[in-house]
C-alpha cells in the first residue's frame, strides 16, 4: 500500500517537471502532459491525476499573490505588491484583490504557503491572544 | 558420783595409811582400836561399794543417761528444727513480702509505662491529625487560588473578547473609505517593505 502511494507520488512528480519550460510552468507542457495520460493512462490514473493536480496548483498559487482588503486599494498599490513578491520570491507573481470586509482595514497577502497582514483584525486578534 | 580412777587411789591411801600403822602404832590407830573400826572390813566394804558404783553405773546409770542424752538431743533438734522452721518461714515471709513489693514495684512500672505510651500515642496522633489538617487546609487555599486564577483569567478573556467585539463593531461603524485607504496603503509600505 505504501508502495503503491510511493509510486503515485514519484510519477506524479515526474509528470510535474515535464510541465515546465525554461523553469517556468508552462500551460502547452500541462496540456502535453494530460492528453498523455489519457493516451497512456498509467496504474490508479486518478490518483496520480489528483497528486498532479496538487502539485500544479501549489505551483500556479506561488506564481499568484492573492490580497485580501477590506475598502479601496489602488491599482499603484496591487502593482508595487506584485513587484515585491516577485522581487522576493525570484519569480513572476500575479497579485489579485479579493474584498474581506472582516479585516476591517489593511491587507492580508497570501502566495503559495505564505501569509502576509498587515490589519486592523490581525492587530486585535493578537492583542485577544495577547491577553 | 566417784570414777574408778578415784577409788583406786582412795584404796591405796587406806592400804598404805594401813600399812603406816602396823609399823608403828600412831594415835590414829589407836583411836581405831578404841572404837572396834576393822580395817579389812572397811576395806572390803569399800571393794564392794566399788563394784556395786560401777554395776550402777555400767547397767543403770549409763543406758539412762545415754537416753536423757538421746532425748535432750531430741529436744535440742526439734528446737533447732523448730527455730531452722520459724527461721525460714520468717525468710519466706520476707522473700514474700519482697516479691509482693517487686511486683508492686513492676505493676507500678507497667502502669507508669502504659501511661506514658497512651501520652505519647495521643501526642502522636494529635500531631498526625494536625498535619492532616493543615495539609487539607493548604490543599483547599491552593484550590481556592487556582480557582480565583482560573477565574481571573476566564474573566480577563471575556473582557477581552468583548472589547475586541465591540471595537470591531465600532471600526466597521466608524472607519470610512478613507481612512481604509489609508490604512491599505500604509500596511502596502510596510508589507512591502519587509
Amino acid at each position: 500500500m505504501a508502495s503503491g502511494k510511493k509510486q503515485i507520488t514519484q510519477l506524479a512528480h515526474k509528470l510535474y517537471k515535464l510541465s515546465f519550460a525554461d523553469g517556468r510552468l508552462s500551460e502547452e507542457r500541462v496540456a502535453g502532459v494530460l492528453a498523455y495520460v489519457e493516451k497512456h493512462p498509467p496504474a490508479k490514473p486518478v490518483a496520480v491525476l489528483r497528486a498532479y493536480n496538487r502539485l500544479i496548483a501549489v505551483e500556479v498559487a506561488k506564481g499568484e499573490a492573492v490580497i485580501e482588503h477590506s475598502g479601496p486599494v489602488s491599482d499603484a498599490t496591487l502593482q508595487a505588491i506584485a513587484a515585491t513578491m516577485t522581487s522576493r520570491y525570484q519569480r513572476p507573481v500575479v497579485a489579485s484583490a479579493k474584498p474581506n470586509p472582516a479585516l476591517l482595514a489593511g491587507l492580508r497577502i497570501r502566495v503559495g504557503d505564505d501569509v502576509y497582514e498587515s490589519s486592523v483584525s490581525g492587530q486585535l486578534s493578537s492583542l485577544a491572544a495577547s491577553v | 558420783m566417784l570414777s574408778l580412777p578415784v577409788l583406786a587411789e582412795v584404796t591405796g591411801q587406806v592400804a598404805e595409811a594401813t600399812t603406816v600403822h602396823a609399823e608403828s602404832v600412831n594415835p590414829v590407830t589407836e583411836f581405831a582400836n578404841n572404837f572396834g573400826v576393822n580395817l579389812p572390813a572397811v576395806i572390803g566394804q569399800i571393794i564392794n561399794f566399788c563394784i556395786v558404783a560401777y554395776v550402777l553405773w555400767r547397767f543403770a546409770f549409763k543406758p539412762v543417761l545415754a537416753t536423757l542424752d538421746e532425748r535432750q538431743k531430741k529436744i535440742a533438734d526439734g528446737l533447732r528444727y523448730a527455730e531452722e522452721t520459724k527461721a525460714r518461714l520468717d525468710s519466706a515471709q520476707q522473700e514474700s513480702a519482697e516479691t509482693l513489693k517487686k511486683a508492686q514495684v513492676e505493676a507500678a512500672a507497667i502502669i507508669e509505662q502504659a501511661r506514658k505510651a497512651s501520652k505519647e500515642l495521643a501526642e502522636r496522633e494529635t500531631t498526625a491529625a494536625t498535619a492532616r489538617a493543615g495539609e487539607l487546609i493548604s490543599k483547599a487555599q491552593q484550590a481556592i487560588e487556582l480557582e480565583k486564577q482560573k477565574m481571573l483569567a476566564e474573566a480577563r478573556t471575556e473582557i477581552a473578547r468583548l472589547v475586541i467585539a465591540t471595537t470591531q463593531r465600532v471600526l466597521s461603524k466608524e472607519l470610512n473609505d478613507a481612512d481604509r485607504t489609508r490604512y491599505n496603503e500604509a500596511a502596502a509600505r510596510e508589507l512591502t517593505s519587509v
